[in-house]
C-alpha cells in the first residue's frame, strides 16, 4: 500500500478543498468541507481502492491522514 | 382489553417474509397478539424456530429459503397454505454516495427489496395462495426514504421507490378480487438493519438525526401496529396507498 497514492485518493474526495492542504499530518476532520457525505466518500474509496472495509469507528479515532492510512494498511 | 373487532386479526393467515429479525419478527408477534397465525420465511433456520417457540402452539410456522433465488421463492410459494395477507418486510440496506455505485450492490439490493418482492406475489396469485373476495391484504414495508433525498442512499431509496411505486400498480390489478396493497414508509427505526448504519456513519451522526425527529426514532413494534391495522378488516377501505410513520421527522417543521 502505497502512502502517497493514498493521500492522492483521500484528497480525491474533497472538491472545495485544495490539494495543497492535503498532507500525512492533515486533521482532517478540522477541514471546512468535512462531512458524513465525505466521510461516505472515504469508506467507499478505502473498499474500492483496497477492498477493505472502514466504518465510523476507523473514521472518528484516526486524527490525522496518516493515523487512517495506518488503520487502512493493519486490516 | 375490548377492541373494535375489526381492528383483530381472528382467523387470519398472514405470511410475513423477513420473519427472522426487526421489522418482519415484530409484525410476527403483533399479528399474534391480534389473534392471527402466521408464517414467516427468512434465511435464517435458528431464528425462525426461535419466533414459531415463542408464538405458541399451532399460532406460528416457517418455511426457511432465499429469496435472492426463484428456488427460494417457489418454495415458499408451494409450501404455504392460502393466506388473508402477506407482509413484505425482508429487506437490505447499502449506503453508497453515487460516484462509487457498482452494478453488483444495485443489482444486491434491488434483488431482495423489489425483484423478490415482485415475484413472490406474482407466483402466490398463480398457485392461488391469497384468498379472494375476503378482504385478504398485502402490506409492503417500504421507507420514507422514497418521498425525500438522503445523501448515499440512493441504492436503498430506488429500491423502496420501486416498491411504492409497484404498490399502487399491484392494487389496481387486484382490487376486483378484493385483496387490497399498501405500503409503510418508516422513517429511522431501531433494528440490526439501522445498527449496522451506525456503525459506518458513527454514533454523532446518527444522535445528530435523531434530534431531528420530535417523536424520536420507531421502534419496530411502532410498524407493527401499523401493519395489524392494514392487515386488519378495520383497513377495508384502504389500497394502493401509503402509511408514512416518522415521528414528525418530514412533515412538521420548526
Amino acid at each position: 500500500m502505497d502512502k502517497d497514492q493514498f493521500l492522492q485518493a483521500f484528497a480525491e474526495q474533497f472538491d472545495e478543498t485544495d490539494l495543497s492542504v492535503f498532507t500525512p499530518s492533515t486533521k482532517f476532520k478540522e477541514l471546512d468541507e468535512w462531512s458524513s457525505m465525505v466521510a461516505l466518500m472515504i469508506i467507499a474509496m478505502v473498499d474500492e481502492n483496497y477492498n477493505k472495509k472502514i466504518t465510523g469507528a476507523d473514521l472518528r479515532e484516526a486524527v490525522t491522514i496518516e493515523d487512517l492510512f495506518n488503520r487502512v494498511h493493519a486490516k | 382489553m375490548t377492541l373494535n373487532s375489526s381492528f383483530r386479526l381472528d382467523g387470519k393467515h398472514i405470511l410475513v417474509t423477513g420473519a427472522s429479525s426487526g421489522i418482519g419478527l415484530s409484525i410476527c408477534r403483533a399479528i399474534i397478539d391480534a389473534g392471527g397465525r402466521v408464517t414467516g420465511t427468512a434465511r435464517r433456520q435458528q431464528q425462525l424456530s426461535e419466533m414459531v417457540r415463542a408464538s405458541g402452539e399451532g399460532k406460528a410456522s416457517s418455511i426457511q429459503a432465499d429469496l435472492a433465488d426463484d428456488t427460494g421463492i417457489k418454495k415458499i410459494a408451494s409450501e404455504v397454505e392460502e393466506v388473508d395477507g402477506v407482509v413484505y418486510a425482508a429487506g437490505v440496506s447499502k449506503l453508497t454516495p453515487l460516484k462509487f455505485v457498482k452494478r453488483q450492490d444495485l443489482t444486491e439490493v434491488m434483488n431482495i427489496n423489489y425483484f423478490a418482492m415482485v415475484l413472490l406475489l406474482s407466483q402466490l396469485l398463480k398457485n392461488k395462495k391469497i384468498k379472494k373476495n375476503n378482504d385478504s391484504s398485502i402490506v409492503l414495508i417500504s421507507s420514507v426514504a422514497q418521498q425525500i433525498g438522503t445523501k448515499s442512499s440512493l441504492i436503498y431509496t430506488g429500491s423502496k421507490g420501486a416498491m411504492s411505486s409497484a404498490a399502487r400498480v399491484i392494487a389496481n390489478e387486484l382490487a376486483p378480487q378484493r385483496i387490497r396493497v399498501n405500503t409503510i414508509e418508516p422513517g429511522m427505526v431501531r433494528t440490526d438493519m439501522t445498527a449496522e448504519m451506525e456503525n459506518i456513519l458513527s454514533t454523532e451522526t446518527i444522535e445528530k438525526d435523531r434530534l431531528k425527529y420530535p417523536l424520536g426514532y420507531g421502534a419496530p413494534e411502532d410498524v407493527a401496529n401499523g401493519a395489524i391495522f392494514l392487515l386488519s378488516d378495520a383497513s377495508r377501505w384502504m389500497t394502493g396507498r401509503s402509511l408514512t410513520m416518522d415521528g414528525g421527522r418530514y412533515s412538521l417543521l420548526d
